[in-house]
């Protein structure tokens, strides 16, 4: 169900289902149930941009919870203004945004829950919410025209 | 005056609303709580029914479990009937005050949804927190199933409020396994549940302003051991109240409870000891191994864990046939062997049969105890039994991933 | 025993449509149990929900079954859960989709040497025209009486009302309908 690839600095996401990691036995896992965040030596990880990083198995960004999905958001560049409001309000970081422009939505990590339609501010919105199973190039061309403000 | 809620003959209710119901209808004074999964829905449907008229009573929204504890310890001062639930971490935070709350002999009913104890944090059922409980002077009974988490609190107020025993009492159930799982429940009418839990008779109550008390003193080397020692012989007399109680919900209901519970024991070969939900599930394997191989297997369940049996245990193990007995705890013992295999141990080596024990830690944090994996354990007490001698190391690990996990061996040879 | 495995996703009503079952089914003098198990879950993960029946009180406490009976509530739930698992040679599958049962069969390798075993019902769409949302968990039990024959329409639709008194008459009313539709249109 992994949709990774679709947007920049996806690269590494959704390896596995939440949960569905390899499940050792009392001699492997890890002393202290301590999770390392990445492999490899992290010192410059804040430099590093997503997809350039080397995520740990445990780390919740190989982990893709896509499937929790009923209804996902879907993005319309052509009416963003780059407001930054959704990538400030979702709850799951699932707002992929460089250098103050939207790229797009993670769909492995987003759950499907409608907060940044909730709180984009444009008209039409630049996100709404669609079926799972409706493709984004359908919903796009379905995407309802500027209301009138009532007098 | 409170409403009478309407209940049917038969009902389905998981243990936490089973245990709700019952504290209803014993017209709790004050429910002082800090809610904590598993057990959050017990306290919030005594809220529910404070505030729909069920019961006259108060319920105190706190800031912790300590917290919790400590307002159930000063409205029992003051003479109220109290109780309240928690589990896990909540519980363990409570600790301190428990042992205040039974060193000032304060019959509280504290329900216990079990679950385990962090690290790692894990919100399902073992006996971790219960274990905790068992030296802090608190009568401990154990329900096994959602009937048995209604029926017990209503003779845990009895048991606990008795002039002789004057103690608070927990009454247990396995966190999910129980409390979360719906079955029939045949609860009693308000009014002959009432009756049966009877009015509260406070002592030496703080709101009694004709004669002023003060509670909580402090004692040191002078006097603190006499008190230590009176409580404790409360403790252990408290079983022939207990008796008593567990008889009279018989004779209302039909449902009998011992402080321990003995399936199959009388021609048994081996058997197996454990507390708890498992414990109903090993009295299905251990029927069904009967008739599938004939092994013949009995099972012990301590329904009272404090005061802790000891004279019931070593009677249903005092069976001429027994030969190997195989004692189950759902709690990590941090560097022993199970509380319940030392416990159960001592009482059997007063035994004339004197069988062979031996231990396994199961299901921490929930792990699912499974048929297969009863009968499994019972077949291997059957080769301890033929073989004469422990086969295997005296503490071993049930239903854990990885090499095989045990510690110590038979020194007999 | 008549055991039962629900595959639903936290929100849908899994623990209450196996809580409604089974308060049904014990007022006819049974012995029920209704559990489920779901993690720290959040609405919209995977879970299983569980029903055991018997005319015996029921001890076994374990989680696992070996289910007479598997619902799938959520359609999608049919390709990425293991419904078949812990199966037996006459566990019947009451399946939420919107497709034909040749087509999901199609689609799904381990249901395929069961399809005499199968049926399929769409209680997304029954629960959103009667209820007004995707609420599967009621429509689902129509769907089960009509394969069971466990009891008639009509005593488990009286009963069901009982169980969801609480809620006002036209909810009630709507999962009548959405009941009585999932019964006529399970295939």
């Amino acid at each position: 169900m992994s949709m990774t690839g679709s947007v920049p600095g996806t690269d590494n996401r959704g390896i596995r289902e939440l949960g569905a990691e390899e499940k050792v036995g009392w001699d492997q896992v890890q002393q202290g149930v301590v999770l390392p965040s990445f492999e490899g030596d992290a010192a410059d990880i804040a430099h590093q941009k997503a997809e350039e990083r080397h995520y740990a198995d445990f780390n919740s960004y190989t982990a893709t919870v896509a499937s929790w999905r009923v209804l996902k958001p879907v993005y319309n560049r052509d009416i963003c203004i780059d407001c930054q409001n959704c990538w400030v309000w979702c709850p799951d970081t699932s707002i992929i945004s460089r250098d103050k422009q939207m790229l797009g939505i993670d769909y492995d990590h987003c759950k499907g829950c409608g907060v940044c339609v909730e709180v984009c501010p444009t008209n039409p919105k630049s996100l709404l919410m669609f079926n799972e199973a409706e493709e984004n190039e359908e919903a796009l061309s379905e995407w309802p025209q500027k209301e009138k403000k009532a007098k | 005056m409170a409403k009478e809620f309407e209940l049917n003959e038969v009902e389905v209710w998981d243990g936490n609303y089973a245990a709700s119901q019952a504290l209803r209808q014993a017209q709790i004074d004050v429910v002082a709580a800090y809610p904590i999964t598993p057990s959050t829905p017990i306290v919030e449907g005594y809220g529910a029914y404070v505030a729909n008229g069920y019961v006259d009573g108060e319920f105190v929204m706190v800031e912790s479990e300590h917290a919790a504890m400590s307002g159930c310890v000063g409205a029992a001062a003051a003479g109220g009937r109290v109780a309240t639930a928690t589990s896990s971490q909540g519980f363990a935070l409570m600790t301190e005050v428990l042992y205040q709350a039974s060193g000032m002999r304060l019959p509280i009913v504290l329900t216990v949804v079990n679950r385990a104890l962090a690290s790692p944090l894990n919100v399902r059922g073992d006996h971790s927190d219960m274990y905790l409980g068992r030296d802090s002077g608190w009568i401990q009974i154990d329900a096994f199933n959602a009937q048995e988490a209604y029926d017990l609190p209503l003779c845990a107020f009895r048991i606990g409020e008795h002039l002789d025993v004057r103690l608070p009492v927990m009454v247990h159930q396995d966190g999910f396994t129980t409390s979360h799982k719906a079955q029939n429940v045949y609860p009693l009418k308000d009014d002959v549940a009432y009756k049966f839990v009877g009015d509260y008779v406070p002592v030496d109550e703080m709101l009694d302003f004709t004669r002023p008390v003060t509670h909580g003193a402090q004692t040191e080397e002078d006097w603190h051991y006499e008190h230590k020692a009176k409580q404790h012989k409360a403790i252990m007399d408290s079983k022939t109240v207990i008796d008593e109680v567990f008889e009279d919900f018989k004779k209302l209901t039909g449902r009998e409870y011992k402080r321990v519970e003995t399936y199959m024991m009388e021609d048994a070969e081996v058997a197996l000891v454990l507390l708890g939900s498992s414990v109903e599930t090993a009295v299905l394997a251990a029927k069904q191994l009967r008739e599938e191989e004939g092994i013949k297997v009995g099972v012990v369940a301590p329904r009272c864990f404090r005061p802790f049996p000891y004279d019931l245990v070593r009677e249903a193990l005092d069976v001429p046939t027994l030969k190997a007995v195989c004692c189950l705890d759902k709690s990590s013992p941090g560097g022993a062997m199970g509380a319940l295999f030392n416990e159960v141990s001592a009482a059997a080596y007063t035994t004339s049969s004197r069988p062979m024990i031996t231990n396994y830690i199961y299901g921490l944090g929930g792990r699912d105890f499974a048929m297969d994996e009863a009968k499994r354990i019972m077949k291997e007490q059957k080769a301890h039994a033929d073989a004469g001698h422990i086969t295997t190391n005296i503490q071993q690990f049930s239903g854990l991933r990885g090499p095989k996990l045990g510690f110590y061996e038979t020194r007999r040879s | 025993m008549v055991e039962i495995r629900w595959h639903s996703r936290a929100g849908q009503g899994a623990v209450t449509g196996a809580k409604g079952l089974g308060t049904v089914v014990a007022t006819t003098g049974k012995q029920v149990q209704a559990y489920a198990l779901y993690g720290s879950a959040k609405r919209g993960a995977a879970m299983n929900a569980y029903n055991r029946i018997d005319d015996e009180p029921i001890t076994n406490q374990e989680t696992k079954m070996y289910p007479d009976y598997v619902f799938v509530i959520d359609p999608a739930l049919a390709f990425s859960d293991d419904i078949t698992k812990n199966d037996k040679p006459d566990t019947q599958y009451i399946i939420t989709t919107h497709l034909s049962k040749e087509d999901l069969i199609a689609q799904i390798p381990a249901l395929q040497d069961k399809a005499d075993r199968v049926h399929v019902v769409d209680c997304m769409q029954i629960s959103l025209d009667t209820i007004g949302r995707a609420m599967p968990n009621t429509p689902i039990l129509g769907a089960f009486m009509k394969i069971s024959k466990m009891y008639d329409l009509d005593f488990f639709l009286e009963n069901m009302k009982k169980v969801l008194s609480k809620f006002p008459q036209k909810i009630i009313d709507a999962n009548m309908e959405a009941i009585t539709r999932a019964y006529n249109e399970v295939k």
